[in-house]
């Protein structure tokens, strides 16, 4: 797995202050994407062990994190890698959450083990393609209107989604 | 016999100059010269000089003058006069006077229009202004500064804030009393005013007090504690409310025994009881009450934004403090200010002023179930769509020493750009009634590179030096500062008008118009600045203290030695000589220009077109936001005469106001003084959006090219309408070089 961009502090990908990590590779092709030369798989460099330490190391150092969230690409291409790093990540950073965006919608995900998986280790999913006519900059932390903040413990929870909503 | 010049030195009288002179006016009147009669002349002259033992070259012409008429030439003497005042008029068209109004009324000199970002140096009165504020600053720098201060300014290691009041004795800013002003009523000097009976009224006359005050003195105007200065008012608008309200809405039966009985104590908002015997008319009271008070604080925004008290359109530099008051009536006007600014002016555009502070202290409005935690919450909001209120912290050690809770006076405030000035050591440990007098500042860059490695001098810095040299232009700066001190301290109470007179400076009141205000402003601080401490350390060792933990604890221990040398010389002089992490507005590039001119590019410390504020980390340095806070936080307890920290945020924070909280509760904890959030707020006037805009808006599409975006960006703490205009070029490259820490 290939990532392409790491931010150590961000206001603007999930509430609080969070380290952002962008993940290579996506297939959606939503018109009007942000990031375009995140499509590429091969974008950026490989998901050395340093950098997963050093993402780790943020997290204990930096009292004002509330977390981290997964950012593309799309990091449900990477399952695999995405769900081994959070384990780690949940073991090492007990009071810190997670956010991931997506293409798939929730649905989509749940219906597929290894990106369920992944998703599990998530609390909020920004899902759906980006659909430019429905975009709405007056929304925060996604631009179209048919992209949903999901909490995913309490959709699991009720079998159904439930719109994550700040407490 | 010797002659005087015009530059003040001697020379020896020689005839053959008048004579060639006077033969000069002879062709130019007649057409030939007339060698005889220029002699004559020349010798007549010489004849009556000879009696003085020194003559000035003014003298000489008069005399020529006179000779010329007296023998009938009365042309060729009319024709000397207009030569005489040609020369005259070259020279001051040579001379440094001339030069300032011309650059000043052709708008040649960008820097020195800009050289105040609220000033509009374009328009007529802003240039009045100008031509008179530079006349100031030629006439105290060449007449009034004691020569020591005037050649260290020159050479670039000390500058002298507001020079243009110098002479004058102006002081600087000043926390007004609004209960008390508010209570007695006041004169503004052309009318009485008698106190207020309602909260409209009396937020009106805030203003009001405000403009006169700004008229008195140079510097910021600030509101110490306005929730609790207006509190009484929103009660008395309660009470009128309430009468009204029992006279139309109440049965006939209960108005006869009630109205008008009730006596004022009983009449407030917080009374159960009274809202159990009338429900209606509370309920009515109620509201009325609150909508009365938006719509006052509506009005105060809109007034201190819209009414100049200075030429080129200045308004007064307003700031207010709040955010402690618990009460019903105090709490409702933090809301309705804060609601107001939210709301933003006529077109919803953010206001520039007033600048609001809101007052942080854990068990008041910190945490959930604290009384005033909603407004805190607020306040952030606020802050986040408005870069408004910036937070002052009431538990920092150096501030919680001073508050004592039955005093609100004693709550820790800032004046806007940062003035802290609470202790006195003559007793008045409060804010209000007092201010700060004036202040200088020193160039720690300059000293870092006569003593640093980055020159290639020297492989270790020559701290030992350093240090000397460092407290050789700290005395020159804070005797300057004394200089200063026994000029505005010699001045009538009359000078300052309104301050004195209506008691704005605590007990002004009982001087009359011709006594002399030393005993009073004695109270008020002088302050010793300091700009570039990055720059200084990069020059000293090779890394500024963001970049290296030693360059750190060197620049803890140089702002501690200035700290030291501050307290010493309060003792010495029985002043409050405080230190200053200086506003840099005007000064940002001076320094870097005079020592780019005597060092040269050196990378990382004269590179850029400004100098970094007081102890900050550079705002090109990328580094969390943690980091800088934890950083810069040592310095705010050294500061004594105020100090700001900001994190600049990359992104629409009003989206994310729960990470603004984070940060403002965590630099809080650091124990930093004074704090605020730096982010882009952009606005386009076609469709309104306010967050980020790039070369288009992201609300309407339309381009840069076709509309004039607003960009709002912050200056010496106090915000400024459209940076590109209105910014001289050092701060305009200060904007460009932040770096966001998220």
């Amino acid at each position: 797995m290939n990532v392409c961009g790491y931010l150590p502090e961000s206001i603007n990908e999930g509430a609080g202050l969070r380290a952002v990590l962008f993940v290579s590779g996506c297939r959606h092709a939503c018109e009007g994407c942000f990031n375009a030369a995140s499509w590429d798989f091969e974008a950026g460099e490989p998901f050395a062990e340093a950098m997963s330490m050093r993402i780790l190391q943020d997290m204990l150092d930096n009292p004002l994190l509330d977390g981290l969230t997964l950012c593309g690409g799309d990091p449900f291409f990477s399952p695999e890698e995405c769900s081994a790093f959070l384990y780690s990540f949940r073991k090492l950073c007990p009071g810190k959450n997670v956010w991931a965006y997506t293409g798939f919608t929730f649905e989509a995900l749940m219906r597929q083990p290894k990106r369920r998986e992944l998703a599990l280790l998530c609390d909020v999913i920004v899902d759906g393609k980006f659909q430019m006519e429905l975009r709405d900059v007056s929304l925060p932390f996604r631009g179209s209107s048919n992209q949903r903040l999901i909490d995913v413990a309490a959709s699991v929870e009720h079998g159904d989604v439930v719109e994550w909503v700040l407490r | 016999m010797k002659v005087m010049k015009r530059d003040g030195c001697l020379v020896n009288f020689e005839m053959s100059r008048i004579v060639k002179a006077v033969d000069k006016a002879f062709i130019a009147v007649e057409g030939a010269s007339r060698e005889q009669a220029a002699l004559e002349i020349g010798v007549r002259a010489a004849h009556i000089a000879a009696g003085m033992d020194q003559v000035t070259v003014e003298e000489i012409q008069d005399i020529v003058v006179e000779h010329l008429q007296s023998s009938g030439y009365t042309e060729v003497a009319a024709a000397y006069q207009q030569y005489r005042e040609i020369r005259d008029l070259e020279r001051v068209r040579r001379g440094e006077l001339y030069k300032i109004s011309r650059d000043v009324i052709g708008v040649a000199n960008l820097d020195l229009l800009r050289e105040n970002a609220n000033l509009n140096g374009d328009s007529f009165s802003g240039k009045m202004s100008r031509i008179g504020s530079e006349y100031a600053k030629w006439m105290a720098s060449h007449f009034v500064l004691p020569a020591e201060l005037m050649r260290a300014v020159k050479d670039g290691y000390v500058y002298v804030h507001d020079l243009d009041q110098y002479a004058l004795g102006t002081t600087n800013c000043i926390f007004i009393p609004f209960n008390r002003l508010l209570e007695r009523g006041f004169n503004t000097g052309n009318g009485s005013v008698r106190p207020p009976q309602s909260i409209m009224t009396a937020m009106a006359l805030v203003a009001i007090i405000f403009q006169s005050q700004q008229n008195s003195q140079f510097g910021g105007v600030s509101g110490s504690k306005i929730d609790w200065d207006l509190a009484p008012y929103v009660g008395k608008s309660f009470r009128r409310h309430f009468r009204k309200g029992v006279a139309y809405l109440e049965e006939a039966a209960q108005r006869t025994s009630m109205a008008g009985i009730l006596p004022d104590n009983e009449l407030y908002i917080d009374n159960e009881q009274l809202k159990e015997t009338y429900p209606r008319t509370y309920r009515y009271a109620y509201n009325e009450t609150v909508n009365e008070v938006k719509q006052a604080a509506e009005s105060l925004i809109h007034n201190l934004n819209t009414m100049s008290s200075r030429a080129g359109g200045q308004i007064p530099f307003t700031s207010l403090n709040y955010g402690m008051c618990t009460s019903t009536e105090g709490r409702l006007v933090s809301h309705a200010l804060l609601d107001a600014t939210m709301r933003g002016l006529g077109g919803g555009e953010t206001p520039i002023f007033p600048q609001h502070i809101f007052q942080c202290k854990q068990g008041v409005n910190q945490r959930e179930g604290d009384p005033n935690y909603d407004l805190f919450l607020k306040a952030v909001e606020c802050s986040s769509r408005r870069l408004y209120p910036n937070f002052v912290n009431v538990d920092a050690s150096f501030n919680l020493a001073y508050y004592s809770p039955d005093d609100p006076d004693t709550i820790i405030a800032t004046m806007g750009c940062r003035t802290r000035t609470i202790a006195d050591r003559f007793g008045r440990n409060r804010l209000s009634g007092k201010g700060n007098l004036s202040f200088n500042t020193i160039n720690l860059v300059r000293l870092g590179i006569e003593h640093g490695i980055l020159e290639g001098k020297r492989d270790l810095p020559d701290l030992t030096h350093f240090f000397k040299q460092l407290d050789h232009y700290m005395v020159i700066a804070v005797e300057g500062l004394i200089h200063r001190y026994e000029l505005q301290a010699d001045q009538p109470a009359k000078a300052s008008d309104f301050m004195m007179r209506e008691g704005v400076w605590e007990g002004g009141e009982v001087l009359s118009p011709e006594d002399k205000v030393r005993d009073l402003i004695k109270h008020g601080t002088l302050a010793l600045g300091f700009i570039g401490l990055a720059e200084c350390l990069k020059a000293l060792t090779g890394q500024h203290h963001g970049e290296d933990e030693t360059s750190h604890r060197l620049g803890v221990e140089i702002i501690r030695h200035m700290r030291q040398f501050c307290d010493e010389a309060s003792e010495r002089y029985n002043l409050n000589i405080s230190l200053f992490a200086t506003p840099a507005e005007g000064l940002s590039g001076k320094f870097t220009k005079l020592d780019r001119h005597t060092f040269g590019v050196i990378k990382g410390v004269t590179d850029r077109e400004y100098y970094t504020n007081s102890f900050h980390v550079p705002v090109y340095h990328p580094m969390a936001a943690y980091r800088k806070i934890r950083s810069e936080a040592p310095f705010h307890e050294l500061c004594n005469a105020g100090a700001i920290s900001y994190v600049e945020l990359d992104g629409n924070a009003r989206q994310n106001t729960a990470a603004f909280r984070e940060i403002v509760q965590f630099a809080l904890q650091q124990n930093i003084g004074y704090f605020s959030v730096n982010h882009p707020v952009d606005r386009c006037p076609a469709c309104n959006y306010e967050g980020i805009i790039g070369s288009a808006c992201p609300g309407c599409g339309a381009s840069e090219a076709d509309e004039n975006f607003q960009r709002l960006r912050r200056v010496t703490g106090y915000l400024t309408g459209n940076y590109t205009e209105r910014f001289n070029s050092a701060k305009q490259a200060e904007v460009r070089d932040r770096v966001k820490h998220l």
